[in-house]
């Protein structure tokens, strides 16, 4: 059996078990509306000012909101015994990666589908003229942040400190993501009549795949005790 | 199977030095010992699941340093908590143990296998709803839903019943039957224990093969609770 279908395995564990519990569900979406809602305050109610920053403001709250999956992605596997269990497996470790990111970029992106248009109230933007170029972000900049904080993930997932190693190793390793999706999401919002948008997409799509194949390629490394 | 020298050490301790054993297919080799003598991690080193400091390992003529993958398509590990998912059904968490081993989940290979081992009225039932021994009832069938080579039995009496205790040893029986070979570690005395065809002793990390003329009794806490302190 491949690495794909054992990788579709941990998907369909990891979905099963937050579709019965909710757990990340509910405290990312949560925790994303107390962002949006603690910056739309802070920032007053200049309407023009809101939409200037909306794109950036909506990708602090998917980053700040993505840390909690995040940050959970291995840790549901404590019950049964870590880690270890995945690994005691046949097959390619890889799978593991997979899985756990494939699972991440599902619940971010369901995460987003409530997120978004949340901030489109919140911040006054008509958002449906965007949708197409809004959703072409979303999920490239969610796979871009997934690929890197799953890895990561994986690679503070034994530390005593991990709350703190993981944003510490993430947030610096993120940075052309968030600078592109927040570009690119403010350009779209704006109308984007110089088409410089897809600089910015073109940017987030070289970043997810140089980082699919870094994270494939030295995850087995990240998996030793 | 066969241990050369295997060894491990976490920082400057030693938790495995130069563990030397020849297993033959079929058999058992039951590890006894104080805790924090080494079996689990002897157990874990066959399991892959750790790397050797020292030493190798080779099962079925795969080295453990350079065929981890072949002796993980071999090899069964059930640990003192097992591999489940609190979350998952009793069905569910052998249907993903046989998906995770390459195989296609066979609904009727999980009934028979709940039903051997007495969970087949509960197979729908959430895991985290089962009492220590369901779970440990459970944990060891997820060795039975995938062919394996080597079974590795880490305290597979602790939390059971005297139904659940024989269970172990009729599978125990039933693996040795069908040529698998079985490392148990137990602090417990069963048949599985009694019946093995070698008895290692772990102290401080040093494997010693008891001579058949040494009562076993001597290394077990019999009858006591799971993880009381054993008379050596």
């Amino acid at each position: 059996m491949s690495v794909l279908h054992r990788a579709w395995a941990i998907v369909w564990k990891d979905l099963l078990i937050e579709a019965r519990t909710k757990q990340s569900f509910n405290a990312m979406v949560f925790f994303a509306a107390l962002v949006l809602f603690i910056f739309s305050f802070a920032l007053g109610p200049d309407t023009e000012l809101l939409q200037r920053v909306a794109g950036g403001l909506l990708w602090v709250g998917i980053a700040f909101t993505g840390l909690l999956s995040l940050s959970r992605t291995y840790q549901n596997e404590e019950t049964s015994g870590g880690l270890e269990g995945l690994r005691a497996y046949p097959g390619d470790p890889r799978a593991i990666y997979l899985g756990k990111l494939l699972g991440n970029i599902v619940l971010l992106l369901l995460v987003e589908a409530v997120l978004i248009p949340a901030a489109g109230i919140l911040f006054q933007a008509n958002l449906w003229p965007h949708a197409w170029g809004l959703a072409l972000v979303s999920v490239l900049g969610t796979i871009g942040f997934s690929l890197v904080g799953t890895f990561y993930s994986a690679l503070t997932v034994n530390l005593r400190a991990r709350e703190v190693m993981l944003p510490l190793l993430l947030f610096p390793a993120l940075v052309p993501v968030l600078l592109g999706a927040v570009n690119a999401t403010t350009l779209i919002l704006e109308g984007d009549l110089m088409g410089e948008a897809i600089v910015w997409l073109r940017v987030l799509g070289a970043f997810d795949i140089i980082f699919f194949v870094i994270c494939i390629w030295i995850f087995p490394i990240a998996l030793e005790e | 199977m066969e241990l050369e020298g295997l060894s491990k050490r976490f920082g400057w301790n030693w938790a495995l030095r130069d563990a030397s054993v020849r297993v033959e297919a079929g058999t058992t080799l039951c590890l006894v010992g104080p805790n924090g003598a080494g079996k689990t991690t002897l157990l874990k080193l066959v399991a892959t699941l750790l790397r050797p400091s020292g030493g190798d390992a080779f099962v079925m003529g795969h080295s453990l340093s350079k065929d981890p993958d072949e002796i993980r398509q071999r090899t069964g590990f059930m640990t003192v908590r097992g591999f489940l998912y609190d979350d998952l059904s009793a069905a569910e968490n052998l249907h993903f143990t046989m998906r995770m081993g390459g195989l296609k989940p066979r609904r009727e290979v999980v009934g028979r296998v709940l039903e051997r081992i007495g969970l087949d009225d509960v197979a729908d039932n959430r895991m985290r709803t089962f009492s220590t021994g369901m779970r440990k009832r459970l944990a060891l069938g997820q060795l039975l839903v995938r062919p394996i080579e080597v079974a590795l039995l880490d305290e597979p009496y602790s939390g059971l019943d005297s139904q659940g205790m024989q269970l172990v040893d009729e599978v125990v029986s039933e693996f040795k039957a069908a040529g698998t070979t079985v490392l148990l570690a137990s602090h417990q005395d069963g048949e599985a224990v009694r019946e093995a065809e070698q008895t290692g002793i772990l102290r401080k990390g040093r494997l010693e093969i008891l001579p058949d003329s040494e009562p076993l009794s001597r290394h077990l806490s019999v009858g006591g609770p799971a993880g009381a302190p054993e008379v050596v």
